[in-house]
């Protein structure tokens, strides 16, 4: 009896181009989402639009002139970025740089692992509907930018750090303005957990939203907060200690089911961990040169390979170095998180509805330079 | 038994002990590096995935007499990072493993478009990053202006 029935109506599939123009996507990202109804059935982003070639310009400039590009692939940590770029041409070429060297950059990468979040923090409230956070955040991350722009000379793109040191010293106004900021930002944690954590519209929108669960980002090599939120506590600053990191006690915090909301809490809680790094760096902090004499601006590493991988904001980022001898360097590779944590996507996103895919892409922290490279 | 031993000793069983080097100092991040023909690298990917690494990343090497891939297999406990090298010539194929890392998709299309090496058995490989059109292997060094292009032992040898 069952042909009596009608057929049932053709489903009504249609496309819907997520992006590039949409406002809550961040940077120049467009994911093109298979619909039913109000449910996705395929997506599949669609990169390369901030496609500049980073690792075929590494092939061409002296391993100095490269450290102005890293910092232009993930424009919100470029000083995690020129950390890990620094150090790993350290351990090619036999570096060592001196003590108080090493204490300046944890501080200042850390600083800038916080502004990051701040960042994320305003924007993935702000996908989801929410102006006011945004504003106090990039109140916030401004102190963060005015200290770094003290130091370093710029606000985004530092190249701070050198080979053997960092650019130039800090002094006591630099370190009573970061004791300032810590104590500021201490004092707005109860705002913000009032204002966002504790918000019933913001708990129901990612409660239980775009799960990625171990298996899930062992398949995708999905790192970082997003890892961590899962319940792996995989952090390079732990597992693969590197710089001073081993001397400082901090957590790392981890989540039970990976939903968007195990995200949110491990980035924020992950911002007090940095801060207490700082505190202990700057207690600790040594006097003495900031910066190696000897080492030459062309740095010529021997022959021979360096994979070095660190933390950055966004989880494992890695340098791939191959040296010939020469003063250029015959391959750069980097390895960068949000590659995975975007290509992740492709899996979450399936069989969610459109209002969740903006909050779960928000709950990612994807930078999209840094995957085109 | 730790993911990393457990790995080391089948492939051991599978290739052999000339194939496996150990560098326990660390020094240029990575525990052993696992040289490996075209036939064996889905088996060699298979133990990978059995044990819970995840593929980490995925990169190629160019020079004047062959090309390099290497696969930078990672599991979550310190300094098990291991490196996996394939030689494969110019014009060569060489196995997908998406079969056995979804992340493989992305990164195979990505050495694919960037480096002109073919992974048989891919299910879409596509550009990735660079516009649909283009004919041309960005990070092979006869492409473009490159400071040297040096055969593989003056680099390694």
């Amino acid at each position: 009896m069952a042909e009596q029935f009608p057929q049932p109506v053709q489903q009504q599939l249609y496309s819907l181009n997520l992006g590039p123009q949409h406002p809550s996507t961040h940077g120049v990202l467009r994911v093109l989402l298979t619909l039913d109804g109000e449910y996705i059935l395929e997506a599949d982003p669609i990169i390369g639009y901030g496609h500049r070639g980073h690792e075929k310009m590494g092939e061409n400039r002296t391993y100095l002139q490269f450290m102005p590009n890293s910092s232009r692939m993930d424009y919100l940590s470029g000083l995690l970025y020129n950390h890990g770029f620094c150090l790993a041409v350290e351990k090619l070429a036999g570096i060592e740089p001196p003590e108080r060297a090493k204490y300046i950059r944890v501080i200042c990468a850390e600083l800038n692992r916080i502004s990051s979040h701040l960042l994320w923090f305003g924007t993935f409230l702000m996908d989801l509907g929410a102006f006011t956070p945004f504003l106090y955040c990039f109140d916030d991350r401004e102190n963060i930018l005015d200290i770094l722009d003290r130091v370093s000379g710029s606000r985004l793109t530092y190249s701070y750090c050198r080979f053997g040191g960092v650019a130039r010293d800090v002094d006591e106004v630099f370190i009573d303005q970061t004791r300032a900021f810590i104590k500021r930002l201490r004092s707005r944690w109860p705002d913000y957990h009032n204002l966002v954590s504790k918000n019933v519209i913001f708990i129901h929108r990612v409660r239980d939203v775009g799960i990625i669960d171990k298996d899930l980002a062992r398949r995708f090599g999905v790192t970082g907060p997003n890892l961590r939120a899962a319940g792996i506590p995989f952090d390079m600053r732990k597992v693969e200690p590197y710089e001073v990191y081993d001397r400082f006690d901090f957590e790392i915090p981890t989540g039970t089911k990976g939903d968007a909301l195990d995200r949110y809490r491990v980035r924020l809680e992950e911002m007090e961990q940095s801060c207490r790094i700082i505190e202990q760096a700057l207690d600790q902090l040594p006097d003495g040169p900031y910066r190696q004499e000897r080492v030459r601006l062309k740095v010529t590493p021997p022959r021979g390979e360096v994979y070095f991988a660190f933390e950055s904001a966004r989880g494992q980022t890695a340098y791939y170095l191959v040296s010939d001898g020469s003063a250029y360097p015959y391959r750069v590779h980097v390895r960068v998180p949000s590659f995975g944590n975007l290509h992740c996507l492709t899996a979450v996103l399936k069989e969610t509805l459109v209002a969740d895919a903006i909050a779960i892409l928000g709950s990612i922290d994807i930078v999209v330079p840094e995957i085109d490279r | 038994m730790a993911a990393k031993d457990e790995a080391v000793r089948r492939l051991r069983e599978l290739l052999g002990e000339t194939a496996l080097k150990e560098d326990p100092d660390f020094r240029a991040g990575i525990s052993w590096t696992v040289s490996c023909a075209k036939e064996s690298l889905v088996p060699v990917m298979k133990i990978f995935n059995e044990c819970g690494f995840y593929m980490e990343s995925l990169t190629g090497l160019d020079f004047q007499d062959t090309l390099e891939l290497v696969y930078h297999m990672n599991t979550y406990e310190p300094r098990s990072r291991m490196a996996v090298r394939l030689l494969c010539p110019h014009d060569g194929e060489v196995p997908s493993v998406t079969g056995l890392f979804d992340s493989a998709l992305w990164q195979e299309r990505e050495a694919w478009e960037f480096f002109g090496v073919r992974f048989s058995g891919h299910p879409d490989l596509r550009r990735l990053l660079l516009p649909e059109d283009a004919d041309f292997y960005p990070l092979r060094k006869n492409f473009g202006k490159v400071h040297a292009y040096r055969k593989r032992e003056e680099v390694y040898g």
